[in-house]
């Protein structure tokens, strides 16, 4: 959208030359304007400016609280950025890591890949040594060999025939002084 | 032509192998030292939170060095920055409204902070007071502006950008620019009007 440049009608015309004041975009193109750039219209402002205290007072007040502006809001983010912890923290790890390059990245995972062996190989290591090892007769493992055996013989030694007679037990003991009956005695009771 | 920042950082770039094409932002530390004043500057007033304004400063460096090969030098490093650094606010604002507004109570900038910073040049303490009132007053404008007209303010009258570079960086045209500049002018000169109206009837009484 084009600026209008017509001068504002609105206003008593109390500058020297009987002009009506300057128009809100003509105070934004003053405003606005870079000092190297003048357009027409801003000319023509100008113009107005020489001959009008009221509206080059507004314009140079509004100009001077602009530049406070400037000024204030630099002084505050300065202020602000020397109390934030090392901002620039990030920008030197990308320095020191170019993260982003491919030829690091692939010198990276291959860097990581290899770490990640060396432990396991040493838990191959220590995995296999126990099984070397266990190989080899311990002490332990002799009295346990002692133990089975005694354990089979015992198992192999005779035993008697199964219609041999037994031995008389209550020959040493009476069942009264045990409390216990045997089975057979009973049988060769009934028998009697 | 070239800017003569480019030529300051072609000097001092990283060696990035025979094939790459080096740019002014291989020299991330130079550039960061250069510029990151500026884009914590315009991210503070632009969006009035100091983590937000911290953490999306690191973020335009981290993208800007990133994408440093397609720097084509067509604009100057701070412009290519801002331009950045602007479309990361505009992400933030738009993807975490509720939470920006939500968590900007507690990091949001005191006015009094900025107004406190006003330089104290030669001058009554009275004119200096009325400088804090006055900057106090065109910030708490700014914030009432649309975030089109704050952003194009912004780009004006603190970062110091011509109509052209302004419509570089937000991709606006010319007009539009121009457009969206006066009304906020406007804005700020009926509240600042207002103001002086006030001070002058009180010192009148």
């Amino acid at each position: 959208m084009t600026p209008q440049l017509a001068l504002e009608p609105v206003g008593t015309p109390n500058s020297a030359a009987g002009d009506p004041h300057l128009t809100e975009d003509q105070f934004g193109e003053l405003l606005a304007a870079s000092q190297e750039i003048a357009s027409p219209g801003a000319t023509r402002a100008e113009a107005h400016l020489l001959c009008c205290k009221q509206c080059t007072s507004e314009l140079d007040s509004l100009r001077e609280s602009l530049s406070l502006f400037r000024e204030a809001s630099t002084a505050h983010a300065d202020n602000e950025l020397r109390r934030l912890p090392q901002m620039s923290l990030p920008a030197r790890r990308l320095l020191l890591f170019p993260a982003l390059d491919p030829a690091f990245l692939a010198a990276a995972a291959a860097a990581i890949f290899l770490v990640a062996l060396l432990p396991m190989q040493g838990f191959r290591q220590q995995t296999l040594q126990p099984a070397a090892t266990a190989s080899a007769p311990s002490p332990s493992a002799e009295s346990d060999e002692a133990l089975l055996e005694d354990v089979n013989r015992e198992v192999s030694a005779s035993v008697p025939t199964p219609m041999q007679a037994l031995d008389d037990p209550t020959a040493s003991a009476s069942p009264a002084s045990t409390g216990i009956e045997t089975p057979i005695q009973n049988s060769d009771q009934r028998k009697d | 032509m070239v800017p003569e920042n480019i030529q300051t950082f072609s000097s001092t770039s990283l060696n990035l192998g025979a094939g790459a094409r080096t740019t002014p932002l291989d020299d991330l530390e130079n550039v960061v030292a250069l510029y990151q004043p500026r884009v914590f500057r315009f991210l503070l007033a632009q969006l009035r939170d100091r983590d937000a304004a911290e953490t999306l400063t690191q973020e335009t460096f981290l993208r800007a060095w990133s994408a440093r090969a397609s720097f084509r030098e067509d604009c100057s490093v701070a412009t290519w920055l801002i331009r950045i650094a602007l479309n990361l606010a505009r992400d933030h604002t738009r993807t975490g409204r509720f939470r920006f507004w939500k968590h900007i109570s507690a990091n949001a900038v005191d006015v009094a902070d900025v107004a406190a910073s006003v330089p104290n040049r030669e001058g009554s303490a009275e004119a200096h007071l009325i400088a804090q009132e006055q900057v106090a007053r065109i910030w708490e404008t700014v914030a009432s502006l649309s975030p089109r007209q704050r952003t194009i303010f912004l780009l004006r009258f603190l970062e110091e950008m011509d109509i052209p570079e302004i419509a570089s960086v937000t991709g606006l045209p010319l007009g539009t620019v121009k457009s969206h500049l006066y009304r906020a002018l406007n804005v700020i000169r009926t509240r600042h009007n207002a103001s002086s109206s006030n001070c002058g009837n009180q010192e009148k009484a």
